[in-house]
């Protein structure tokens, strides 16, 4: 590990962006300082990659969530477990991860460090190494503190091709989890509508669930239902097969607290964004066993089959009362910047 | 009451009803928990669930829109409104804005807002500024504005009022002999204002049942088994369904700043016309504060037409419940919620937009078209 300095500034500035002495010290400080690994080398250009075998497979994502800490995580946290859950519900398991970083002018030190402790945390919580990254600056008034973006590179594990496209009528919809905790402890920490709370955000790496359903026969296909909820995963796959999707209100997990906050605020919890959960497409006679994997984990017990796959080519709720209705696509987006 | 949506579901379903029986509400926050839960689904085939006047963003007439259009190009001021009337069409030639969304893009400050509080707020900011408030509203979004009137409205805010009380539009429609239905579900948001009774009139006038419902399904299929069962009985009662919120004689206080700040006026309605007593205008003493009075009218006498809902649009006819919104040849088409051609299709209380995102049988399936059964 590279010799830790003390931090001797408060605030980023211009000058921790332009390549000199400032520059350096913030990244030995706190960049090298909670991320090192064998890999990494900071002094040079590029980072050759050991142990890469197999189907390889990569994912990227950005990060621009308001606020940058929230009840169940960071910015930090979220940008590993965001990249990682695509490429584990694509049935990989992640290995390296790049970082990008833009700092805006004025970001407290001491946040930053809290966030890059947090983002190595996660990284090592889940067997990844950071390998490379890239360090901006920019001037106060053109960012939102702080934006992150990450690439993931994985190995695909399991027998598995799994593919939207394989879907099929009378499979069933399996969800690991209470939707919209994420999106509405944003909305919570934002404290914009003088509502606060404890509700934690769900945001967690998904590759115990993924790992955990990887030998069931008959999966069809996993995501991660961020931005745009569980309704716009569903659009996905109606859209993708063609078909009907057709789910059952009173089987969706959501929980109280979340359903009060969108009762008050006029949202829908099944289009706010889950960070931590997964939603899987199997066939019929695999779903039982599918969803008895989950519930034994500690991600999952709440898992739920909610829905099917019919003949239709809507995607239409079946409500509490026993009504049909459409579960529409998403037309504004709900909330912005919420992953 | 029950407070169980499946008893009064099972309730209705149990009754025999051997006839068409329409029912109509006039409250788009009626027809959004209708559609919301699927009750159109599940009740008896003879119970018709007809959305009526219920959006002051449709029947806001087409001329104050465009008044709100030309102000905010041509007068150094800022403009809010309700975010809903922002993309309302009007008529002018293409190469104008034709919505107040549009004209923003060309360069003038018009903000949307949620409450007049927010006026109040943007008002105070830009003291040296004239900002003017483009409130449409029925009577419980106008009681608020009333009130920023009486306690005392920032020097520099002024309104371009298009105010509508709802029951003289019922009356009306009642009155023409023309109105499509059997029972009259009363709005619980405005009568929790205005008070129940004012619905009286829908027993005397015209022999009818009434109740009045909220926005849960429990309280509106309450109201609806009130009504079948008022009118096989043949027992008329105003009943209240929505008991907990609406009080008899509603909310005094909030009548007492609509009267102090307004008078009650003969007024246009959207693709329907002039409708006695129907909306309200500012006071005299409140002159100056009303921007009808402090700018210059900026209608265009030879505009075609003026008024008028655009080409091929049947929202006059929606709005009245004399058709449901599927049966417009645009619903669906060339009329959707990202391309609205009709401001049905553009107010999250139109019934088309409301009907668009909700239905489950969208055109070009085979499924059963619907009429309003005719009297
Ligand atoms: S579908 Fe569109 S065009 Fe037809 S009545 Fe409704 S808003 Fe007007």
């Amino acid at each position: 590990m590279t010799e830790t300095k003390d931090i001797t500034w408060a605030h980023i500035s211009l000058a921790h962006g332009n390549g000199g002495r400032y520059m350096r010290e913030l990244i030995e400080t706190i960049f090298s300082r909670y991320l090192s690994n064998p890999v990494l080398n900071t002094q040079a250009d590029a980072a050759s990659l050991p142990d890469m075998e197999g189907n390889i497979m990569i994912s990227t994502d950005g990060f621009t969530v308001q606020p940058l800490e929230f009840p169940g995580g960071d910015i930090g946290s979220l940008s590993i477990h965001g990249t990682l859950n695509d490429l584990a519900v694509a049935g990989a398991i992640p290995k390296y991860m790049t970082v990008n970083v833009f700092i805006e002018e004025g970001l407290e030190v001491s946040q930053l460090e809290r966030i890059v402790q947090s983002m190595a945390s996660a990284a090592k919580e889940n067997n990844i190494a950071i390998v490379a990254g890239d360090t901006k600056v920019v001037p106060k008034g053109q960012g939102s503190g702080l934006y992150l973006a990450t690439t993931g590179i994985g190995i695909k594990s399991g027998q598995h091709t799994l593919n939207i496209k394989n879907i099929n009528i009378g499979d069933r919809i399996v969800v690991s989890g209470p939707v919209g905790d994420h999106g509405t402890a944003i909305m919570l920490a934002r404290e914009e509508f003088g509502m606060h709370g404890a509700l934690q955000s769900d945001a967690a790496s998904v590759l115990p669930l993924t790992q955990a359903v990887d030998s069931i026969a008959g999966l069809k296909f996993m995501r991660d239902p961020t931005r745009g909820g569980l309704a716009t995963v569903m659009h996905e796959i109606q859209q993708a097969s063609g078909l009907g999707v057709y789910l059952y209100e009173e089987q969706i997990p959501i929980r109280d607290e979340v359903q009060t906050v969108c009762d008050m605020l006029g949202y829908d919890p099944l289009y706010l964004a889950c960070e931590g959960r997964v939603v899987a497409v199997v066939d019929d006679n695999n779903a039982e066993a599918l969803l008895a994997c989950w519930q034994q984990l500690p991600q999952g017990q709440e898992a739920a089959i909610i829905g099917k796959i019919n003949q239709g080519n809507q995607v239409v709720l079946r409500t509490t009362l026993g009504g049909e209705r459409l579960l529409d696509e998403l037309e504004d987006d709900p909330l912005p910047r919420i992953c | 009451m029950p407070d169980n949506a499946k008893y009064w579901l099972d309730a209705i379903n149990a009754l025999t009803i051997s006839t068409p029986f329409r029912i109509m509400n006039v409250c788009g926050g009626h027809e959004r928990a209708i559609s919301q839960s699927g009750i159109r689904t599940l009740l008896p085939k003879n119970i018709e669930l007809i959305p009526g006047p219920g959006c002051p963003v449709c029947i806001c007439p087409e001329e104050d829109i465009y008044q709100a259009i030309q102000l905010a190009l041509h007068e150094d001021i800022i403009l809010l409104a309700f975010g809903d009337m922002l993309r309302v069409p009007v008529n002018t030639t293409k190469k104008e804005p034709r919505s107040l969304e549009q004209a923003r893009a060309a360069g003038a400050d018009i903000r949307p807002i949620a409450s007049p509080l927010d006026a109040i707020r943007i008002a105070n900011e830009n003291s040296d500024k004239t900002v003017i408030f483009f409130a449409a509203g029925f009577e419980t979004t106008m009681a608020p504005v009333a009130a920023m009137l009486v306690e005392g409205i920032p020097k520099n805010l002024s309104l371009l009022l298009s105010g509508r009380l709802t029951w003289p539009a019922v009356d009306m429609l009642l009155a023409s002999g023309e109105a499509c239905f059997d029972a009259l579900i009363a709005p619980g948001h405005v009568a929790a204002t205005m008070g129940a009774e004012e619905w009286h009139f829908v027993i005397d006038k015209y022999q009818l049942p009434v109740a009045v419902a909220g926005f849960e399904a429990t309280s509106l299929l309450a109201a609806f088994y009130s009504v079948i069962r008022q009118q096989q009985e043949q027992k008329l009662f105003l009943d209240n369904c929505y008991s907990a919120v609406v009080k008899p004689q509603g909310n005094k206080t909030a009548q007492q700043y609509l009267s102090q700040a307004f008078d009650v006026v003969d007024s246009n309605w959207r693709g329907v016309g002039s409708i006695a007593g129907s909306g309200y205008q500012l006071k005299t003493v409140f002159k100056q504060h009303d921007a009808r009075l402090q700018f210059k009218d900026y209608e265009n006498n030879k505009r075609k037409r003026i008024g008028e809902m655009p080409p091929g649009c049947d929202c006059a006819k929606v709005v009245l419940g004399k058709i449901y919104p599927n049966q417009c040849r645009l619903y669906g088409q060339a009329c959707t919620p990202r391309q609205p051609i009709g401001p049905c299709m553009v107010s999250d209380e139109g019934a088309c937009r409301i009907w668009f995102k909700y239905r489950t049988d969208r055109p070009n399936e085979d499924h059963q078209a619907e009429t309003v059964t005719s009297a």
